[in-house]
This record gives structure tokens, sequence and C-alpha cells, in this order.
């Protein structure tokens, strides 16, 4: 299926976004379970455990919520990859002087940035045992309210420089680059802080490994989807497979 | 054999909002379903994907 087509880039998206979802899947277990293990021995050690809020391992065990959070990442990684799929198809011409690979990867950093780094940055992901029940909504109304400022930023930040086409490359990047970081330093400033506090029981070492653990996950599903897509995408891929087969 | 200098954009037909649409409404049920459209059974879902909710730093509980 061409590349030229919504259907072949769709198709491209979702399998690219496969491929990344099962990559993020195993960061998660082989990363991200040990500090949320440690994390949910911190919760339970709490004299009102039994019934606090949501009973970890009640509905299911470990070893299936281990699975479950595989299935997630591949999950999300399909609709992603459609909707990123979506976003390339729309945006070729924001890029035009790079090669189709250069362009994925672009699109994926600034994807992961907008989703992903910046809301890292504001609100980082908390392990099992931080949290008011609460406030979840709240937290939530934030999170997602970030997330589509960051992606605002994103597609300004292409609009811009397809205005300043008629400027040198450095003096365009600089200007583009300039205003992202002042709209992001806004961004960072006008958002309310996270409502809940970290409860003083659980380490500190541990809250930093999850949250770098979790960066680390998202990062691969982003950035493993801009590159296998952009290998997908590329001609020089299919060129170089002709030359091996040579 | 080199990629064109000024592309044209990919035509985006009507469906792919469709598809759109469906992409954005299962990464709410994966990552963000708490009650508002399954109701007591979200409570399921929420759990069976605990560890990837937390791991891909979406607020939980």
């Amino acid at each position: 299926m061409s590349t030229n087509t919504y259907k072949g880039l769709l198709l491209r998206g979702v399998g690219a976004g496969a491929v990344a979802g099962l990559l993020a899947g195993l960061v998660g277990v082989l990363v991200v379970e040990a500090p949320i293990r440690a994390a949910l021995a911190v919760e339970q050690a709490r004299p009102d455990a039994p019934d606090a809020g949501h009973g970890h391992g009640e509905l299911f065990s470990r070893g299936t919520q281990v699975v479950g959070g595989v299935l997630a990442a591949v999950v999300v990684g399909l609709a992603v990859g459609a909707l990123f799929a979506t976003a390339y198809a729309g945006s070729r011409r924001w890029f035009t002087s790079k090669a189709p690979f250069v362009r994925a990867v672009a699109l994926s950093a600034a994807a992961f940035g907008a989703a992903a780094l910046l809301p890292a940055v504001k609100y980082p992901a908390n392990p099992p045992a931080v949290g008011d029940p609460a406030t979840v909504e709240y937290r939530t109304v934030l999170y997602l309210g970030l997330i589509a400022a960051g992606l605002l930023v994103a597609v300004g930040a292409s609009h811009l420089a397809s205005r300043l086409g008629h400027l040198g490359a450095p003096v365009r990047a600089t200007a583009v680059a300039s205003a992202v970081v002042a709209a992001v330093v806004v961004l960072l400033v006008a958002f309310p802080a996270t409502p809940d506090a970290v409860p003083s029981d659980l380490p500190g070492g541990v809250l930093w490994e999850f949250r770098l653990a979790s960066l680390a996950e998202t990062a691969t599903l982003w950035l493993g989807l801009g590159v296998v897509f952009g290998l997908l995408v590329d001609p020089a891929t299919r060129r170089a497979k002709r030359v091996s087969a040579l | 054999m080199t990629s064109p200098a000024h592309p044209l954009p990919t035509p985006i037909p009507k469906w792919a909002y469709a598809v759109a649409l469906v992409a954005l409404t299962v990464t709410w049920l994966v990552l963000q379903e708490n009650g508002i459209a399954l109701g007591h059974a979200a409570e399921t879902v929420h759990e069976f994907f605990h560890d990837g909710r937390h791991a891909l730093g979406v607020p939980c509980h």
C-alpha cells in the first residue's frame, strides 16, 4: 500500500503503534514494575489498607495486573499510532525539506514533549500509595488540560515555522525555539500546582525511581512509534532492502 | 529515488475522523475511565489496566 494514501499511512501507524506499545510494555515489566511493587508494599503496610479506596490485588492478582499493564501499553500504542498517522498525513507540508524518516521522528519528539514530558514536569507520575481518591477528577482535568495546551503549542510552533519560511534556517529555528520555551514557561507557571502532597511514608528513592521509569516507558512508546513509523514510510528503507537483497 | 522537495500533504478522508474518534475513545477507556461510560464495570477495567495507568503517568485514584 502506498505511503501517499491515508490508508497506507494509517496501516503503518497502527503497525508501528503495536511494536512501540509492546516495547513500552516490556519497559514497564522490566523497569517500572519494581518501584510499583515497592510502593504497593508501603500502601499495604498502612493501618487502613484493606479498604483504602480500592483494594489492590482484590479483583486481579499481581501477575494479571502485570499482563494488564503490558496490554494497556499495546492498546494505547495502537490508538496513538492511528492518531499519529493522521497527524503525519496532515503535517507533511511542515517539514518539506526533510526525509520522511526525519519528519516522523521529529513529529514523535514533538508529541512526546507535549503529551508526556510537559505533563511529567508539572504533574509527575505517581506510584500507588500517592493520591487522594477525592481529588482524582480535578487532577485528571489539570493533566488533560496541560496535554491539550502542549499540543496547541506544538501545532502553533509548526505554523510559526512555516510562516517564517523566508528566514535562514538558524534564525528560524532560534525564533521558533524561543517561542516554544516562552509558551512552555507560561503554561508551567499558569497551571495550578498538583493538589496532593506525597505521603511521608513513601521513600523518596522509590518515588524518583518510579517517575524516571515511567518517563522511560512513555519515551519508549512515543519515540519508538516515530522511529518504527519512519522506517515504514521512508523510501530509503525500501532501497536498503533492495540493496541487501542483491 | 530522492524524496520530493515539496511533498503534497496526504488527503485525509472523512472516515479518518471516525478512526480518530475510536482511537481517542479506546485511549480514554484504558487510561481514564472511572465510571462515566461503564458505570460499575469501570472498576474491573481500572484494576486490570492499573499498572499500565500508573506506568504511563496518568493520574490515578
